[in-house]
């Protein structure tokens, strides 16, 4: 029993890894805008599918996705941020809506695109056993487990080191004062979609190579993406992957000790009890009593 | 000294068009009424949903909850409990109802928190229904609803049964609808509402306990989605859970009850006869698979265009609808 | 009527309000002044139930208050006007008056109404848009006929005078004036100006980085050194302009 325990553990930490991936680019870009988009699951999903492609189409091995997947999501982020930013009138709700619509549009596109079936990769490299000890996992999750990882030490670098970063973060903390100090809003948003589309680049290969993929996915990863954010409280990076982790294993428990129908069940009931349990921790809850 | 509603003219034009007019020209059109009664259904979720909107100030992204609760409700209460078709959709209201109840801790959350909670909330339900195969039947669902009673026929002879009869009762239950929300809206309880919009704490500062009323809102938009689920296992006597809580009924009414006008009564319903008579007539016949882009597209145009919708843009005719009905006590 | 004991409200590491024991009776008309920041709004947000207090007690009419939510405070007859007007939106002026009295005051009387658009001088505009056809004078005597409208025991008026020019300032001080007398609310308001506060009030309270410093008459309390100290920090604020 403790074996089986043992190996949820492991690997929902390692499905932690790219679901903070996915987190992480909602955070950036609800921290420095204040909007929640809600088509960024579906821009994972569109690198996922990308992955797929180079795959069948070319035969390559989907990690040679990365590239042009990043590219592209990267692009159709910046689009997005395009639109959004003409939103003039109460943009949280608006934006929400908007995305919303955003998020409908990318779906039935890739579902005309690709066709509503299911899809994995069939690559065997990705797909090889890789083992530590008694845990198992595929190499593809424990490959991008580890790109993941580098990958957010080197945001939280640039986060911090580089003129974008800490002007993306005085944007977040106040946008009007960082106007005032010669920061241009407008693109320090723009660099914060780009940075989210390349993350989500990454994530949605990372997703092809060890899951399954079909156009209504785009959805669910958004709400997932959602409720790691709020697992996490804002600002930090190492929230989100505790989030991500947290997420990642409650969903593998559930489908060791429960079932995996109810995979779907753990995220949403660890988010009902963030929501009751620790309101006061979540970004912009009311913190007075009336 | 009530003034007289505004508007007496369209609401007999309503009535007429709806009760005498639609039946009589286009009653043998079976293809027609069916796309109708659809389009009804849609048109009293997304009145719901602007509801919630409008009088609660909330957004939700979840309303298939209602919608799905409601339908699986309806139809277990009727089928294994043997009840008549009318007390199960009012149950099925209720059920909804008590689905909302759960949600009442999300309230107090900010507009992205709550309708995303809403949407958890959705996808929650739709997994329980799948999984809960002794009660719900599980993915495969359960048939042989009992039909809605047929009404008799009437004095031209004109059969009430199939499609018409169906047509019939979901526009009385659209129009009861429909009144109730101007009751609410004209009410006192309707002015502190619209007050909430923009600050709560305006109104609590003088008395107002914003978290009960918002959490009435929430009722009753759940009530009026729950039952608009019921009526919808009945009219197509099945029902599975990847139906009934299918993202198009979070869609559909978003875009119906946004392109209709949502701070109107009237605008969500037309607004979803428009849009889902386009949607199947039009956009279907252009891309068979993946046609609900147009609407998403659609959704885009408006909120960058006129995020109050698109028909309040045509000039006086809307304005004067759309004007609440005041109680002046003077 | 009023009765704080040992009241404080702190927000992460900062206090706002230390320790303040204050009782406030039923014809009372208290100033309260103090420099920025000395917590006067925060007092006033944990009398009306806005702020969570995180010490000491409240008693209103003989109630303990303490956990009792804002909406609550207002029906048992604590009313209170913010420092920027919070009209309510979209409603008309006298829409706004019929929504703080039907859940405030818990009923309808429209000649009461009636009678507190006359005394604010808001008559003319009952029929206005609350948010877009007021002007600044005019949204603050809103802010004053709403709180009346839910029939209140206690008035809580944050700097109702700030902003305004000469002649508004007469006639709202006038007002304030018959306000005890016609309505027979106690009152406890926040000014800046000495003056004001020594026409108006028989008492004043002083309050400096949220402490009680100072309780009595005008005259001795705007002659205590300590008050005057308090002051000179914040040397441009005590000319009390607003």
């Amino acid at each position: 029993m403790t074996d089986l325990i043992l190996q949820a553990l492991y690997s929902g930490l390692l499905q932690g890894g790219s679901y903070a991936l996915i987190a992480l680019g909602l955070a950036l870009v609800f921290g420095t805008m204040r909007v929640i988009n809600l088509a960024h699951g579906e821009l994972v999903l569109l690198a996922a599918y990308i992955a797929y492609t180079v795959e069948s189409g070319l035969g390559l091995n989907p990690a040679w996705a990365i590239p042009i997947a990043v590219v592209v999501v990267s692009l159709t982020s910046a689009g997005v941020y395009g639109i959004v930013s003409r939103i003039r009138k109460d943009r949280e709700i608006n934006s929400l809506i908007l995305t919303f619509g955003i998020g409908v549009i990318m779906t039935n596109l890739i579902l005309l695109i690709w066709k509503a079936d299911v899809r994995s990769t069939s690559s065997s490299w990705l797909q090889e056993a890789f083992v530590v000890g008694p845990l198992y996992s595929m190499r593809g999750e424990a490959v991008f487990f580890i790109v993941s990882l580098l990958l957010m030490a080197g945001l939280w670098w640039w986060l911090s080191r580089s003129w974008y970063g800490r002007a993306l973060r005085a944007v977040s903390s106040n946008r009007e004062a960082a106007k005032l100090m010669g920061i241009p809003p407008a693109r320090t948003e723009l660099v914060s979609f780009i940075v989210a589309g390349m993350l989500a680049g990454f994530a949605g290969v990372a997703l092809y190579s060890y899951g399954v993929i079909q156009p209504a996915y785009g959805g669910a990863l958004t709400v997932k993406a959602f409720i790691i954010t709020v697992l996490a409280g804002v600002g930090s990076i190492p929230g989100v992957l505790l989030g991500a982790v947290l997420l990642g294993v409650a969903e593998a428990l559930t489908v060791t000790l429960a079932s995996s129908a109810l995979q779907e069940l753990a995220g949403m009931m660890l988010f009902l009890l963030v929501l009751f349990v620790m309101p006061n921790g979540l970004l912009g809850a009311s913190r007075r009593r009336g | 000294m009530n003034a007289r509603p505004p508007g007496l003219a369209p609401v007999i034009a309503i009535l007429v068009v709806g009760y005498g007019a639609v039946p009589l020209l286009l009653g043998a059109n079976q293809y027609i009424m069916s796309l109708i009664v659809a389009a009804l259904v849609i048109g009293c979720v997304a009145l719901s949903w602007a509801l919630l909107g409008n009088l609660g100030g909330m957004v939700s992204f979840g309303h298939s909850a209602f919608f799905g609760v409601g339908a699986y409700v309806s139809a277990i209460v009727t089928l294994k409990a043997g009840l008549p078709v009318a007390a199960g959709m009012v149950l099925g209201g209720a059920g909804a109802v008590l689905a909302s109840l759960a949600m009442l801790p999300v309230l107090r959350l900010r507009g992205p928190y709550f309708a995303l909670a809403i949407l958890a909330y959705a996808h929650i339900f739709r997994i329980v229904a799948t999984e809960w195969t002794s009660v719900t039947g599980g993915s495969g669902g359960i048939g042989n609803i009992p039909l809605l009673p047929a009404l008799p026929p009437n004095l031209s002879g004109i059969g009430m049964g199939g499609k018409t009869g169906a047509y019939l009762v979901i526009l009385t239950i659209v129009l009861l609808f429909a009144l109730a929300y101007r009751a609410i809206r004209a009410s006192h309880y309707g002015l502190a509402l619209r007050a909430m919009r923009d600050s709560e704490d305006a109104t609590r500062v003088v008395g107002v306990n914003s978290t009960l009323l918002k959490g009435l809102m929430l009722m009753v938009s759940a009530f009026m989605a729950g039952v608009a689920g019921a009526f919808n296992a009945h009219y197509l006597n099945f029902l599975e859970p990847d139906y009934a809580f299918n993202g198009v009924w979070v869609t559909l009414p978003i875009v119906a009850a946004i392109f209709g006008g949502y701070r109107t009564i009237t605008g969500p319903v037309i607004g979803a006869l428009v849009v889902y008579l386009l949607d199947q007539i039009v956009f279907k016949a252009l891309i068979p698979t993946g046609h609900q882009l147009v609407l998403g597209g659609l959704l885009v145009a408006m909120i960058l265009f006129s995020p109050t919708g698109l028909l309040p843009l045509l000039p006086s005719l809307r304005k004067s609808a759309s004007r609440p009905g005041r109680n002046d006590h003077a | 009527m009023l009765e704080l004991n040992n009241l404080s409200v702190r927000f992460g590491g900062l206090t706002a309000v230390n320790n303040v024991t204050l009782n406030v009776g039923a014809g009372d008309v208290v100033g309260l002044v103090g420099p920025n920041g000395a917590g006067k709004t925060t007092l006033f947000n944990a009398i009306s139930g806005l702020v969570r207090t995180t010490g000491g007690s409240i008693r209103f009419d003989r109630h303990d208050v303490l956990r009792t939510p804002m909406y609550r405070r207002a029906r048992l007859g604590i009313g209170r006007t913010f420092q920027v007007p919070q009209p309510m939106h979209e409603l008309t002026v006298r829409e706004n008056l019929v929504v703080a009295q039907r859940f405030g005051a818990e009923k309808i009387d429209t000649q009461r109404i009636d009678e507190i658009l006359e005394f604010t001088s808001l008559a003319e505009k009952a029929a206005r848009d609350a948010s877009t056809e007021l002007s600044l004078t005019e949204l603050k005597a809103l802010e004053v006929a709403k709180a009346l409208a839910t029939s209140p025991k206690l008035l809580l008026l944050d700097e109702v005078l700030a902003g305004l020019e000469t002649t508004g300032k007469r006639r709202f001080m006038e007002m304030l004036r018959e306000m005890h007398t016609r309505f027979g609310v106690g009152i406890v308001m926040i000014e800046h100006d000495i003056e004001i506060i020594s026409a108006l009030c028989s008492r004043v309270v002083v309050l400096n980085f949220g402490q009680l410093i100072a309780d009595g008459a005008p005259d001795a309390v705007f002659r205590d050194p300590e008050v005057m100290r308090s002051y000179t920090g914040a040397a441009a604020a005590g000319a009390g302009n607003a």
